[in-house]
């Protein structure tokens, strides 16, 4: 068995772990999941090194690697996040995360190419761990975005129930979370735009030239900066607090959108075929 | 476990300083008046409004094309909505100057709440920096489009340049080229294409999954073919292979009759081949109006009959409809009615080479066709059937895809002038068949390695050898170790059994399973070009100043300018591109690009602990 098909079991039998945790919580079912998860993560490692191995170059060269070590980057986040906050039900949903974008890796062509000539760089390799950290701390602030918009109106319910306190779906002050995460995954967005044009200045002769890939990561960047900013807004625009955690969360699910396009679907835009950076451009 | 509210990171935590704030700034800033103007333009709802019209105008600027000739709008878009995208600058949204107007909206409000909001405290160092560092940015941006150039150049080896040209879109919606001097002369002394050694894969393709994917071409190893139940095998391999056809005989049983013809003029061989009773039966010159036939008769008795007359391949159309198979002779306006159906069909003429506009008996029999007209419940459909592509209609647009129609015997329907037919049939009757016009002249039996001359020509004919199984043995020659054309020999395993064959690196053709399912090719695989370097050197007021061998990724720098490698010639290589490019805006954008960095990774990573360690303080104080 292929080592992608060993990490797609793992995640998903990580992905049950945690539910069943959730629905018996015990110290046992805590590092059951943990243990699955972090063992899925190290078969994707595994895959991540093998492939720079076969391939003799870093590897995020086309479309398959960079899902690769997307998946592995996202399991990674989780697993620092869940040493850090109490995450319990969230887990369930990172791994699946994962686990659906290794098997969206499985249906692209994974030949290995020789690489052009402007990938080789260091600035390339700083660019891309750092983009995807950043891509990966959003997929999990999607993933608590979810949690939260569809627990939020059971939990209501049960509010007034105080012996339940312990039983309840979502840790306290759980739409912060997503805040928090968001805000650990920032900087390495910024870092990683940054890098991205100072590697375009060293190979292409500019740091930035409206490429649709360089603006559509402006527009993420901008994207995330408006949800950092929008916290100082909406105290001054007599919204109910519990509406505004709603809007915030909805958008960050429209903000994850915006990531995986920017990553995977410039293609489809008419600008794409102007565009030096754009992955898997029929030619 | 932490609890959640007690470290609250980045933005949000500064709410709570808000109040204290306010009361400061009423004292700073008298008049109600200035103060709205103020307060507008530090506001925090503009900067999200502006960074969300940021985000539609970038949205716009990808999703309709940019800086193209006004044509090529009018051509995608209709000269409506080019227009229209003339007028709003929406075929130029980032140079336009509404979005120039929206950068410097940006700029004034952060400048006017880094201003509003600045204590010396460490705690504001990331809001600082981070708002500075984006109007750093902002300011290199608008010194590279006043002074900065970017453009290129062909450099021919040897050759010398003091220019270069820069792409401009007029206001007309044209491309301008215009030239722009060198303060010195850039030299290129050579130039160097470094290729990667070639790669090879092997691609596999399952037709009823529309799947392709790549297998590893390990040797030995059995792979099954992803999405399918088919295995895969490579047997051998050879780095540098040629293929050799080398006609044999395989067994003494009657399977694939063969001979070998030769044609001499006065002793001169002019022609010579191998006819296959069951392939390519028939050799042509057109020139001498003659056609050579060799046909195996399977009993003495057919035999007989054969030599009075002249037809022996029939010329006939077969209609195939509800599993039912119909013959109908070559015979021109009639109508054959299908049995039991509402067919009609009816022969309307044919073609020995399809498309061939000379008379029948100049055509060469390649692709003979007949043209039939069909006239069923919906009225009637005209089609050529094919005798080599009996499934022509399978493949295109017919009326009645019910009704299958196929040809044989087409080739033979038109008789030359001359044509020599060479009988073979069990037990050493074998016989040749002079006819000429249409009548037989002459019948003589033939033995291996005798002369027989063709009536009326100058032509000898002597068939030289006979296989009764005839087969192609297929030969891999290995021509060198090193990696030239490299071929493998596969097998593959399926509901047909095992298959073996050699797959060639450049040959054109998928090499299918038996079932026509499974394909698979061995092909080089794309870009193999490593790296391309430009050896160069600038000479300024006759001196050599610099020298530099650039590649993709590392330019030489003089005086301000910057040259890249960019492209080359494709064809010759004779020349190479260079992209020549001066911004003096560089130092203060990557001033900014620093301080952004540092910035994010204060507010969001450092601050964060500074305030827990202040907040740990005040507790024991008050404490
Ligand atoms: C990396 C980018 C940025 C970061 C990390 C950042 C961070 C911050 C922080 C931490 C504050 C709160 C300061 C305080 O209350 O003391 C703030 C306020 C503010 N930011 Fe940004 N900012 C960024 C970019 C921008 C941009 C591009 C704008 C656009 C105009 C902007 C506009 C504002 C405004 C207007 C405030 C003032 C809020 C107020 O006065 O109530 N920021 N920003």
């Amino acid at each position: 068995m292929s080592l992608m098909n060993i990490a797609l079991i793992v995640y998903i039998f990580a992905s049950i772990a945690y539910i069943v945790r959730e629905i018996w919580r015990s110290s046992v079912t805590k590092w059951v999941s943990l243990g699955l998860l972090i063992l899925a993560f190290c078969f994707n490692l595994a895959m991540v090194a093998t492939r720079s191995i076969e391939a003799g170059h870093p590897p995020f060269s086309n479309l398959y690697e960079s899902l690769v070590f997307y998946a592995c980057c996202t399991a990674f986040i989780y697993i620092v996040f869940e040493f850090v906050y109490n995450f319990r039900i969230v887990g369930a949903l990172a791994a699946v995360l994962s686990m659906l974008i290794l098997f969206y890796a499985t249906l692209q062509d994974d030949t290995i190419r020789p690489i052009m000539p402007a990938l080789k760089s260091n600035w390339m390799l700083i660019h891309v761990v750092t983009y995807m950290l950043g891509y990966a701390a959003f997929g999990i602030a999607f993933v608590t975005s979810i949690i939260f918009l569809v627990v939020k109106p059971f939990a209501k319910k049960t509010k007034g129930d105080a012996g339940a306190e312990g039983k309840e779906i979502l840790p306290r002050n759980f739409d912060k979370l997503s805040y928090k995460i968001v805000a650990f995954g920032f900087p390495f967005l910024t870092l990683g735009m940054i890098t991205g044009a100072v590697w375009a200045k060293k190979a292409w002769g500019d740091y930035w030239s409206w490429d649709p890939k360089e603006t559509w990561s402006l527009i993420t960047w901008l994207a995330y900066l408006v949800y950092l900013h929008t916290p100082l807004v909406l105290p001054k625009m007599s919204i109910n607090k519990s509406k505004a955690s709603v809007m915030l969360s909805i958008w960050l699910l429209v903000a994850f959108g915006i990531v995986n396009f920017t990553f995977m679907g410039l293609s489809y835009l008419p600008s794409a075929e102007d565009s030096a950076h754009v992955y898997g451009l029929k030619k | 476990m932490k609890n959640v509210q007690q470290d609250q990171s980045g933005v949000v935590s500064e709410i709570k300083d808000k109040k204290q704030m306010n009361q400061g700034e009423k004292e700073r800033y008298g008049s109600d008046d200035s103060n709205k103007v103020w307060q507008f333009f530090c506001s925090v709802k503009l900067a999200v409004v502006i960074i969300l019209v940021m985000v539609v105008a970038c949205i716009l600027g990808t999703v309709i094309v940019q800086e193209k000739t006004i044509d090529e709008y009018t051509a995608r878009y209709g000269y409506g909505l080019a227009t229209f995208f003339k007028v709003t600058q929406l075929n130029n949204v980032f140079h336009s100057y509404w979005f120039s107007f929206l950068l410097v909206l940006l700029c004034a409000n952060l400048i006017c709440c880094t201003i509003k909001r600045w204590r010396n405290t460490i705690l504001q160092a990331g809001f600082i920096l981070t708002h500075l560092s984006i109007i750093l940015i902002l300011v290199g941006g608008v010194i590279k489009l006043q002074l900065g150039v970017k453009g290129g150049v062909n450099v021919y080896k040897g050759k010398s340049v003091n220019y270069f040209l820069t792409q401009r879109l007029t206001s007309q919606g044209k491309v301008d080229y215009i030239k722009k001097d060198l303060p010195f002369e850039i030299a290129l002394d050579d130039f160097i294409l470094e290729k990667n050694e070639p790669k090879f894969q092997l691609v596999s393709y399952v037709k009823s999954k529309d799947r392709q994917k790549v297998l590893e071409a390990k040797p030995g190893k059995r792979y099954r073919v992803p999405g399918s139940d088919y295995k895969v095998t490579i047997t051998d391999y050879v780095p540098d292979a040629e293929l050799k056809q080398e006609p044999v005989n395989t067994s003494d049983k009657v399977e694939n009759p063969a001979i070998f013809v030769k044609f001499s003029n006065s002793g001169k061989v002019v022609a010579e081949g191998w006819l296959l009773a069951y392939g390519r039966n028939a050799y042509e010159d057109k020139k001498q109006n003659l056609r050579i036939e060799y046909c195996w008769i399977p009993s003495q008795l057919e035999l007989e009959k054969s030599l009075n007359s002249l037809e022996i391949s029939q010329a006939k159309v077969t209609a195939a409809i509800a599993g039912q198979l119909y013959d109908y002779s070559l015979e021109f306006n009639k109508s054959f009615k299908i049995e039991g159906t509402d067919y009609t069909i009816r022969m309307l003429q044919y073609a020995l080479n399809y498309g061939d506009r000379r008379p029948l008996e100049e055509q060469p029999t390649d692709n003979p066709a007949v043209q039939v007209e069909i006239a069923g419940p919906e009225g009637t459909e005209i089609r050529w059937v094919f005798e080599k592509f009996p499934d022509w209609d399978k493949m295109h647009p017919a009326k009645y895809q019910k009704l299958k129609l196929t040809c044989s015997g087409i080739a033979g329907a038109f008789m030359a002038k001359n044509t020599v037919r060479i009988l073979h049939a069990p037990e050493g009757k074998q016989v040749i068949v002079f006819i000429k016009d249409k009548k037989i002249v002459e019948t003589v039996p033939w033995e291996l390695e005798k002369k027989y001359t063709v009536k009326d020509t100058d032509l000898q004919l002597l068939v030289s050898s006979y296989f009764p199984s005839f087969d192609f043995k297929k030969e891999v020659i290995k021509k060198s170790d090193q990696v030239g054309t490299p071929a493998i020999s596969v097998t593959m395993e399926g509901p047909n059994g095992k298959v073996t064959d050699w797959l060639f690196s450049n040959s054109q053709y998928a090499t299918w399973y038996p079932d026509n399912n499974l394909a698979l090719v061995y092909e080089p695989t794309g870009d193999t070009i490593k790296h391309f370097i430009s050896k160069l050197h600038i000479v300024d007021n006759g001196q050599t100043v610099a020298e530099k061998a650039i590649k993709v990724n590392d330019p030489l720098k003089y005086k301000g300018y910057a040259i890249y490698q960019s492209s080359y010639d494709p064809e010759a290589g004779s020349f190479s591109g260079l992209q020549i490019v001066k911004d003096p805006g560089i130092p203060v954008v990557f001033s900014g690009f620093g301080t952004l960095c540092f910035g994010v990774i204060f507010i969001f990573y450092i601050k964060p602990f500074l305030r827990k360690k202040q907040k740990k303080e005040v507790k024991e104080v008050e404490e």
